[in-house]
């Protein structure tokens, strides 16, 4: 999942559960059955995971774009100083 | 970094906290629910009055009882538990409450009661004060809901004197 599909799938996910809370109560309410809501939600809930939670190419819309192999070498990490690896290693102490 | 696993504990979160959102606001609505309860109760007959052992004194009732407690439900009503108590008065205590009868009504379809019923508990004091005593029936209901908070109240029924001397 690329970081669009992140932002999706989150968003998704709060809408799709905030909707089906009030569709559930809503149908709860008028049918007046208590039961009926939970039953709404829960399936509210499960399409939400079934939505959001699998890796659906649906959020692979927006690969990141890595700089190809040639164009990393041009610009080379900066190397560690001799000096300061030196000050790093403080092996001498070990053998006393 | 971003697993299906994360996404999944993340919608169980949500899920759960709007359950409880949804599980208030039904409470809450109750909160606005008017019933008009109608009910009345009348000693028909006062079954036997002595003095036990102990020296407490111990009644035993008929009465009937009618109450229409239908308007008590709602769509977040699991079950009404309605009890009728006899309260008075005494030199040792400003308020006595002895539970006569209860009953737990299920359903809105259950709810209109029309019963003569011998007292389930006998009406026993602590001491022996109930001679000539003023009673006056209580009916009390509990609303239990599916979710919530439990509602409570009461209704003032009718007054009954006991005789002046006991029955055996």
């Amino acid at each position: 999942m690329d970081w669009q599909g992140q932002k999706r799938a989150e968003m998704l996910m709060q809408v799709l559960l905030v909707a089906s809370a009030v569709a559930a109560f809503l149908a709860g309410y008028v049918r007046a059955d208590f039961q009926f809501m939970l039953l709404v939600y829960a399936a509210g809930v499960v399409l939400t995971a079934l939505v959001t939670v699998p890796n659906w190419p649906f959020f692979n819309r927006n690969p990141l774009k890595w700089l190809d192999a040639a164009e990393a070498e041009r610009h080379p990490r900066p190397q560690v100083s001799a000096g300061a690896a030196a000050g790093g290693k403080k092996k001498s102490g070990k053998n006393k | 970094m971003h697993s299906w696993t994360q996404r999944l504990m993340g919608a169980a979160t949500t899920a759960a906290v709007l359950l409880a959102a949804a599980c208030a606001a039904a409470s809450a609505l109750d909160a606005f629910h008017v019933p008009a309860v109608q009910a009345q109760a009348h000693v028909t007959k006062i079954n036997r009055f002595h003095k036990q052992i102990n020296g407490n004194d111990k009644v035993t009732l008929t009465f009937n009882v009618s109450a229409n407690l239908e308007s008590l439900f709602t769509w977040n009503t699991k079950q009404v538990f309605v009890f009728l108590t006899a309260e008075y008065e005494n030199a040792k205590n400003s308020l006595n409450q002895v539970s006569l009868w209860d009953h737990i009504v299920p359903d809105k379809e259950h709810a209109n009661l029309q019963l003569e019923v011998k007292s389930k508990y006998p009406l026993i004091d602590q001491g022996s004060s109930l001679r000539g005593k003023k009673v006056q029936l209580v009916l009390h209901w509990h609303v239990m809901p599916n979710a919530g908070a439990m509602i409570r109240n009461r209704m003032m029924l009718s007054e009954f004197k006991l005789p002046d001397a006991y029955s055996s």
